[in-house]
Order: C-alpha cells, then structure tokens, then sequence
C-alpha cells in the first residue's frame, strides 16, 4: 500500500519534472516531426517520378482485346504513355532504341491472339522501371486470362490495388515507422543523460540516505518514459497518416510487444552509457556516436537492401533494425504476434538490452555512487 | 546519553587517507559541531557516520543500533543536508518536500516545514529559480521532513551572505529547542562558538582537541591582552608601560609610538592600578580593549598554522 503511494508521488514528480524539461520535448518530439517532414516532402515526392515509367504502346491491327487493354494500360499510374495514339513496332523500336521511351508493349494482333510483348532496350535490361513495367505487365496478363476463362474480378479493382501498392506510398508507410522507430530508439538514448545528471548533482546519493525504494523510483521512472514514447508515436502516426496520407494497418498486440522491447532495449543501452559517464557532455556524445552509426545502417530512412552488402551484416546485429522492421510488420502490415520473425526481432533486441542492463548494473556497483563527488 | 557514538574511523581514497582516526560521542540535545579547513575530512567522516561511505576501519553506533543491522531504522532516524545540497531543480519546494515526505512512514507536514526555514513566500517557485540561502534553507527543511532525531548538516551557511547565514543559526537552534541533536560542520570559527554546545576540531583526518567553546579557550591560557592608546605622545606609552612591567600581574609588554600592549592574567585588576596611574599623570587614554581570545587562536596553538575561513 505505502508502495504504491510511493510510486504515485514519484511518477507525479517525473511527470512534472518532464513536462518541465524543455529540451526533452524539443529533441523527443519537435525535433522527430521535423525531421520526418523533411524527408517525407523531398523523398516522398521524388520518389513518384522516378517510378514512373514512359511506356510507348504498339497496336498495330486495333481489335476489341487490344483497344480495352491499351485503355487499362493508361490508367496505371507509374505508367506513362508517350503517344497519344497508337504507333507501330518498327517506330515503337526506334524510340526505344534512342531511350525516348523506357519500354513499348506490343497488344495482340487480334482479339484470338494470346501473347504481349514487351520490348526494351538492352542495356536496360536490368533497370528498376523495366522491372516494374514487366511486373506491371504481368499483373495485367494474369488478370487477362483470368478473364478469358470467365472467372474474371474486373480489371478495375486489380488496377486500384496496384496503384495502392505503388512505390511511392510505401516509402511514406517505410519512413513513417522508421522515424517512429528512431526517434523512440533516441529517447531512450539520450534520455538516460538524467541519471548522470542526478549522480553529478549528488541527488541519487541523497536519494539513498532516505528510506525511499530506488526500485520504485526506477520504475516511475521507466512508466514515465514509456508514456513519453507513447506520445510520440501517437502523434507520428497521426501526422504520417492525416498529412502525408500513409496508411496504416496495425496489429496492437504485435505493435504493443514491439514497442516495449525497443523502447526497453534501447533505455537498456542508455543505462550502459550512463553508467561509465561521468559528464554530461561525455553521456551525449557516447549516444550521438551511437545514434548516429545506427542511424544510418539500420534501414530508417532507405532499405537496408539498398545498401552495399559488406554493411548488410552489421544491420543484422542492430537492434534498431529488428526494430524499425518490427514496427513495420506491426504497423503496416498487421503482421500477427505469433510470426517467427517477430520473435526473432525481439529476441534480438533483448539480448542487446539485457547485457547492456548487466554489464551497466555491474560497472554502478563496482565505482560506488558516493565516489563521484 | 550519548545519542551517536564514533570510535576510530578511518578512511583512504587511493593514496589518500581523508580519515586517520577519528572518534568522539555526541550527546542528545546537543549541537555538536565539526570544524576544519578545507579537506580535514569533515565530509568524508560524516557520510561514514551517514551510511554512504563504507569506512575502512572503526565502529558508529546509534545507541543501539547499528548499519550493519538496522539500515532502514537508522535513515528513518536521521535528517541529511549533505554539503551539494542536492534536490530536484525543477520542482517547487513544496513538491520536493511532498516528494521526500512520501518516502518516510510518518513525516511532518510541508506547511510546517516552510515555516521552520522560512520559505512560505516561495513554496510555488522552482528551485532553480532559488537564492543561495533559500535553496540551502530548503536542503535543511528536507532533512527535517521526517522529524528525525539527529540531524546532519555539512557547511550549512557556506557561501551565504552574513545576513542569510544569520538565518540559517536561527533555524539549527530552533531544531535544539525542538529537542534534536544537530550535527554540523562549518568553517566558520564565529559559528562554531556562537551555536555549539561543542566542537570538535580536525586536522589533516585527525582529531586536533574537543571540548565546549569556552573551555577550549580557556584550557588555552588565562592570559588576556590589553591595548590602550595614549593621547599625549609617546613619553606618556613610555611612562605606562614603565609602570605596568613592575605590576606582578603583567607578564609581558609591547609598545609602537602611543599603543601599548599588555599581558596579563588578571585584567581588571590590572586596569584599575593602571588608571590610577593616569589619573595622577593626567595623562589621556583612548581606545582600550581586552581581546577575547577565540577558537582561531585555539586552532593556532593547537596546529601551528594559520586559520583561513
Ligand atoms: N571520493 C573520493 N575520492 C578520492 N578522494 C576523496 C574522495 N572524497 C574525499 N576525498 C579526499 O579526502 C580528503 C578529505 O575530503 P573531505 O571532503 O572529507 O574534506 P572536508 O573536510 O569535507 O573538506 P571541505 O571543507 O572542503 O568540504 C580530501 O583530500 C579529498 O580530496
Ligand atoms: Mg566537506
């Protein structure tokens, strides 16, 4: 019972304490939102032009097949129809041929004929708008023979969900829980800096010459920084979704349990950073190094795909990478509690805060809270 | 009864030793006061006899109790102002108080607390926004939330304006009148005499003498020092002084131009002759004094040095 009013006096003055604490709101909160407006404006907008592919459509005998399909193929967003009218093979060659064009895409000759043919240049063989135009294409196909057959969903329908899947909403879903993930892996981070505050001002040393329970003080403490992240993914979400039209499909059991252990492991790492510093300035820039090496590698603002493959291994072993994925899968994708990779990420991210709590505790205890004057 | 009793501490930080060996009993009720120049030790004894610091040698006794046993009713028995009078900056007084009243069974109320230091006027501000002697009138009033028994104050009025330090004796003696025993350090000599029932001098980690104010001075000798002034030119010092050597009770004197200085051990008696002389003379006297003798003195005859506040 006493406990509890204890707990509820100190997570009063934590609450108070961090309502007062202007930096804390600054780098927790503003400096996040900021951050992802930046990069959702430049990245999210450039992103559609890049994908967007200039296409030149060949019909050279228009039949009642070729005339609904070069109708649908218009009205794929990413695909970008050069001429107004149809043109023939030979020219539709030459502009590819001269890179006018990224692709043509030959109908069928008549309304019996079966095949597509998609032509491109050879040394673009490999590029990123073939590949999309060839996985357009073959979307499209399947739809076609689906048709054929006579158990076909309209084409309508297959076309929205394509346009939904479309590069550029993906990146604002992608960067929306990078940054959620990111800014939630700083504060716990930089936020442990109090506690070297406290030890440098003697008010952990004061604290022990009460009866008061540390236990209990370091749980307030923990529920007040939880509430915090709370905060900020909230209000993430809400600007990522109502400015920057993300869209969010979220599984709250799986979102709750990555949440807890990102936010655990990475106060975890504070905890250890905290332990061996004795400044201020020496905390902060243990966590900027940290923060910002992760930062980087860890797939918050671009894939880690994207990145050269001798960094790949170290992304591996980041937690914040386990991370950002996680809240992904439970933001974005609805992924289930129960799936593997999940627990693989948690595992992870345990591991990195549990030995990062162990080794913090035992550096505490060996130099003594009293010996820092 | 002795309340706190301390026997033989010792204490090293790597090559140095803070603590050689200290020991004394401290009363119940009493102001028992620790003095020292800067690194005596003064700090470091205390967290020993606080439960921060583990000694390396000796015994701490609360009556009965001790660390090794009785951890949690040995703090719920204390009240600790430690010299970095730490508290959460960002909160009023009232909160701070609130918050460390919260950790304590029963504890006085805050009201009341901020009326003992004085600090009614500025329950709402934040601490930071503080002076000097209201933060260290705050410190104090968190060591006395849980109505504690023994009280530790290390350097209460440091750094204070004579005014604010003023304030702050007027606080610690009215927690004697409340009953409790107050232990304090200081560097102040002045402080030392005014407030103590007893002090406690240390040195270089030692023990240099204890006993009341009073007594150490007078344990230090039953000599005073007269000055007087003369009026009318050195051959009137001359003559004095002349006839104040042949007096049994002198036992030294130093003249410069009209000043005299005399020593004796019975000053009144010493007086009265002396101004029976001038009168007959008709010589003028000014500015006559008797130097008490103060803890400083005690401290330089003790140690040899020099005292600096
Ligand atoms: N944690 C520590 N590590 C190393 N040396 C220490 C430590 N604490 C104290 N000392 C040393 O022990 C000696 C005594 O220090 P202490 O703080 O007890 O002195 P003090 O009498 O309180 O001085 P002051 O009047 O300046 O407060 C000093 O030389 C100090 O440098
Ligand atoms: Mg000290």
């Amino acid at each position: 019972m006493n406990n509890l009013k204890q707990f509820k006096q100190m997570f009063l003055a934590q609450l108070k304490l961090t309502l007062r604490e202007k930096q804390a709101w600054f780098w927790g909160i503003f400096f996040p939102v900021i951050l992802m407006v930046i990069f959702m404006t430049i990245f999210g907008g450039r992103s559609n032009d890049d994908f967007s592919t200039k296409v030149a459509i060949v019909n050279e005998s228009s039949n009642e097949t070729s005339a609904v399909m070069a109708k649908q193929l218009r009205q794929i967003p990413i695909i970008e129809v050069s001429q107004k009218d149809p043109i023939s093979e030979k020219k539709a060659k030459v502009l590819v041929k001269e890179k006018e064009v990224d692709a043509a895409i030959v109908l069928p000759e008549s309304a019996k004929a079966t095949s597509i043919k998609l032509i491109v240049n050879k040394e673009n063989e490999q590029s990123v708008s073939t590949q999309v135009v060839a996985g357009v294409l073959n979307q499209f196909i399947q739809q076609a023979n689906l048709q054929a057959v006579g158990a076909a969903p309209t084409f309508e329908q297959q076309f929205e969900t394509i346009s939904s899947g479309s590069s550029e909403l993906e990146y604002t879903d992608f960067l929306l829980t990078g940054m959620i993930a990111l800014s939630i892996a700083q504060g716990g981070l930089f936020g442990m800096v109090d506690l070297v505050d406290m030890r440098r001002k003697g008010l952990i040393k004061r604290l022990r010459m009460t009866p008061a329970k540390m236990g209990i003080f370091g749980l307030s403490d923990m529920v007040m920084r939880l509430l915090f992240s709370t905060i900020q993914i909230i209000l993430l979400s809400l600007i990522g979704v109502f400015v920057f039209g993300a869209n969010l499909f979220i599984n709250f059991p799986s979102l709750l349990l990555v949440f807890l252990m990102g936010a655990l492991s990475f106060n975890g790492i504070g905890y250890l950073i905290s332990s061996f510093s004795n400044t201020n300035e020496a905390y902060m820039g243990v966590a900027n190094i940290v923060s910002f090496l992760m930062m980087f590698v860890s797939g918050i603002f671009f894939p880690v795909e994207t990145m050269p493959d001798w960094l790949q291994p170290v992304s591996n072993i980041l937690p914040l990478t386990y991370f950002a994925d996680g809240l992904r899968d439970s933001m974005v994708y609805n992924t289930s509690i129960l799936s593997t990779p999940l627990w693989y990420g948690f595992c992870i991210m345990l591991l990195w805060g549990g030995i990062a709590f162990i080794i913090g505790s035992l550096l505490y205890k060996r130099k003594s809270i009293v010996s820092v004057r | 009864m002795n309340i706190l009793e301390v026997r033989n501490l010792k204490k090293s930080f790597g090559s140095i030793q803070a603590v050689k060996d200290i020991s004394f009993s401290v009363e119940e009720g009493e102001i028992f006061t620790i003095i020292g120049p800067n690194g005596a030790g003064k700090t470091t004894t205390l967290e020993m006899i606080e439960g921060l610091v583990t000694p390396d040698h000796g015994e701490i006794q609360f009556g009965e109790l001790n660390w090794n046993k009785h951890t949690i009713t040995i703090k719920k028995k204390i009240g600790v102002q430690p010299q970095s009078s730490a508290m959460f900056d960002l909160l009023s007084p009232e909160e701070n108080l609130n918050l460390f009243a919260t950790f304590y069974d029963k504890a006085r109320s805050t009201e009341e607390i901020l009326k003992l230091v004085n600090l009614t006027e500025h329950r709402v501000n934040q601490v930071k926004k503080l002076s000097g002697g209201q933060r260290q009138r705050l410190a104090i009033g968190l060591a006395m939330i849980s109505d504690p028994d023994i009280v530790f104050l290390d350097e209460p009025t440091t750094g204070l304006d004579p005014q604010a330090r003023r304030n702050v004796w007027e606080i610690i003696l009215e927690l004697k009148k409340l009953g409790k025993t107050t232990i304090l350090t200081t560097h102040y000599m002045e402080e030392a005499e005014k407030l103590s029932d007893r002090v406690c001098i240390v040195d270089q980690g030692l023990v240099v003498t204890l006993d009341s104010p009073s007594a150490l001075i007078e344990k230090l000798t039953n000599e005073r020092e007269v000055r007087l002034s003369f009026l009318d030119g050195e051959k009137a010092a001359q003559d004095a002084e002349l006839f104040a050597s042949a007096l049994d009770s002198v036992t030294r004197t130093e003249r410069e131009g009209t000043a005299l200085k005399l020593w004796t051990i019975k000053p009144e008696d010493l007086l009265f002759d002396l101004f029976k002389f001038t009168k007959d003379k008709e010589y003028q006297v000014e500015q006559v004094s008797i130097r008490e003798m103060s803890l400083e003195d005690v401290f330089i005859a003790y140690t040899g040095k020099e005292w600096r506040d």
